[in-house]
C-alpha cells in the first residue's frame, strides 16, 4: 500500500498528463467517428452566439454576391407564380400537358445611377439590349413597381421611372378593384397620386394599389403604393388619392425587368380596334 | 501588473485570436497557424506542471469547442505543456531560471527562445497534424504541413512578443 502511494507520488504528474490526454484523444476520435454529442460544438449556445456575431461582421463582405444569387432565386421563384402564366383556354384540344403558359419573364438589373429630387427622374441600369431590354419593358422592385424602359443602348438602359410627370401607369385599388391612373407631382419622392378615381365610392385609408397589368407591361397584381389622403377635386366629381410608394426610391439597387412573351400578340390585336372617328 | 491579472489576459486574447481568427484563414498549401502555445510557454517557471497542464486543458477546450476540432488543440496543447519544463531543462543557461521570470524573447534572448520554443512548437504542430490526418500513407502531408506552418507559427510568436510584452527595465 505504501509503495503504491510513493508511485502514485513519483508519478504524480505523469498520471495527470495521461488522463488529461486520454480524455482529449477519447473525445476526439469518439467525435471523429460519431459526431453525436451536443456539448463540446459551436452549436452550443455559447459559441454559437459568438460565432453569430461574428458572422453579423463578416456577412456583409460577401453581401454582393448573395444578393445576386437571391436574385437569381427570387426570378425563379416569380416565374413560378400563377401571374406569370396564362391560363389556355383552348377547351376542344390541348396543346400542352400544362395548365398555364408562361407569360412573363424577368431579368435581374442593378440601378447604377438615379435621381429623385428632379422633375422627371430617370435611373439607369446595368443592362441593355444586348441582354434583351427593349424599350417599353416595365422595370420594377421586390417592394414596388419602378417604372418603364425608356431607352437602352447596348450594355445601359434609361428608366422612366414613375417618379416623372406622365408616367401614367394604371393602377387598381386593391379590396374594391377601382381603376386609376398613377401620375407624380414632382415633388416628394415618397408619395404619388391616383387621379380618375370617381369620389362616390368609399376608400379606406392604407389600402393597396397595385399595378392593373392592362397594358401588358406589368403583370397583374404587382405592389405600388398604399393609399394615404383623400383630397377632393374642385368641380369634379373624383378624389385626389394621395398614395405612399412602397418602394424608397433614393436607395433603389436591385430591380427586375419584365419581359411579357405575349406583348406582340396584345398589341397585334389591340391595333386591330377601329379608331373612335370623333375623337 | 499582476501576474494573474496579465496571463489571464493573454489567455482571452489567444483564445479568441486563435478560434475566431486564426481558424478562419484559408492560406493554401495546408499551412494552419498555431499561436496559442505561446500562453503555455509563457507563464512562469516557477508554476507547477499539474496546473500547467491544467490551465493547457481549459485552453484547448475552449478552443476546440469553438472550431469545431473536438479533442485536437486540447490533446496537442498537452503535450506542449508536458514536455515544456523537459525542453527547458535541456536548454538551461548557465545559472538555471532562478532569476527570470518567464520565458520571452526579451529576459531570455532570442536565441534561447528559438531553440526552446522552436522544438516545443515542432512537436507540438506535428502531433497536432500527426492527430488531425492520422493515416501513415499520408505521412509526408503531415510532414509538409508541419514544415510549412512551423515557421509562420514562430515568426507571429515572435512578433506578438515583440509588440505586447513589456521590456524589462535594466538592472
Amino acid at each position: 500500500m505504501r509503495n503504491l502511494i510513493a508511485f502514485f507520488r513519483r508519478f504524480r504528474v505523469f498520471l495527470v498528463f495521461v488522463a488529461l490526454q486520454i480524455f482529449a484523444l477519447s473525445i476526439y476520435f469518439t467525435f471523429l467517428n460519431f459526431p453525436r454529442a451536443q456539448y463540446l460544438t459551436s452549436a452550443s449556445a455559447v459559441s454559437g452566439s459568438i460565432l453569430t456575431v461574428r458572422n453579423d461582421i463578416t456577412k456583409h463582405f460577401n453581401l454582393s454576391k448573395n444578393n445576386d444569387q437571391l436574385q437569381q432565386e427570387n426570378i425563379w421563384l416569380r416565374q413560378q407564380l400563377p401571374n406569370s402564366f396564362q391560363r389556355l383556354r383552348n377547351r376542344t384540344y390541348e396543346i400542352d400537358d400544362t395548365l398555364f403558359h408562361q407569360q412573363y419573364l424577368y431579368i435581374p438589373a442593378t440601378v447604377i445611377n438615379s435621381t429623385v429630387t428632379k422633375m422627371n427622374n430617370y435611373f439607369t441600369l446595368n443592362i441593355g439590349y444586348r441582354q434583351g431590354i427593349k424599350r417599353g419593358m416595365g422595370v420594377f422592385s421586390n417592394k414596388g413597381i419602378v417604372g418603364i424602359i425608356h431607352n437602352t443602348s447596348e450594355h445601359f438602359s434609361v428608366v422612366k421611372s414613375v417618379l416623372t410627370e406622365n408616367i401614367n401607369i394604371d393602377v387598381m385599388i386593391q379590396p374594391i378593384g377601382l381603376f386609376g391612373i398613377l401620375k407624380w407631382d414632382g415633388k416628394d419622392a415618397r408619395r404619388g397620386s391616383v387621379t380618375g378615381i370617381s369620389n362616390d365610392l368609399k376608400i379606406k385609408k392604407w389600402s393597396k394599389v397595385v399595378t392593373r397589368g392592362g397594358s401588358g407591361i406589368f403583370p397583374r397584381g404587382l405592389m405600388v403604393g398604399h393609399i394615404e389622403k383623400l383630397n377632393p377635386v374642385e368641380g369634379k366629381p373624383l378624389w385626389d388619392v394621395v398614395m405612399r410608394y412602397s418602394e424608397d426610391y433614393r436607395s433603389l439597387q436591385r430591380v427586375y425587368v419584365i419581359k411579357n412573351l405575349m406583348q406582340a400578340e396584345q398589341d397585334t390585336l389591340e391595333a386591330a380596334i377601329p379608331v373612335d372617328k370623333e375623337e | 501588473m499582476n501576474d494573474i491579472i496579465k496571463h489571464s489576459i493573454r489567455f482571452v486574447a489567444l483564445v479568441i485570436a486563435q478560434a475566431y481568427i486564426l481558424n478562419q484563414l484559408e492560406i493554401g498549401f495546408g499551412i494552419q497557424l498555431m499561436v496559442y502555445p505561446l500562453l503555455i510557454f509563457l507563464l512562469p517557471f516557477e508554476l507547477g506542471l499539474i496546473y500547467l497542464m491544467l490551465i493547457a486543458f481549459v485552453m484547448g477546450v475552449l478552443i476546440d469547442a469553438v472550431s469545431n476540432t473536438y479533442g485536437l488543440h486540447t490533446s496537442s496543447l498537452l503535450l506542449f505543456a508536458y514536455l515544456r519544463p523537459f525542453i527547458m531543462k535541456v536548454f538551461s543557461p548557465r545559472d538555471g531560471y532562478e532569476n527570470q521570470r518567464e520565458g520571452n524573447i526579451f529576459e531570455m534572448g532570442p536565441r534561447w527562445f528559438l531553440f526552446v520554443f522552436g522544438t516545443l512548437l515542432a512537436i507540438h504542430h506535428f502531433w497536432f497534424f500527426l492527430l488531425e490526418i492520422f493515416r501513415f500513407d499520408e505521412f509526408f502531408f503531415i510532414l509538409q504541413k508541419t514544415i510549412l506552418s512551423l515557421p509562420i507559427s514562430y515568426m507571429l510568436c515572435y512578433f506578438l512578443q515583440a509588440l505586447f510584452v513589456s521590456k524589462p527595465k535594466e538592472r
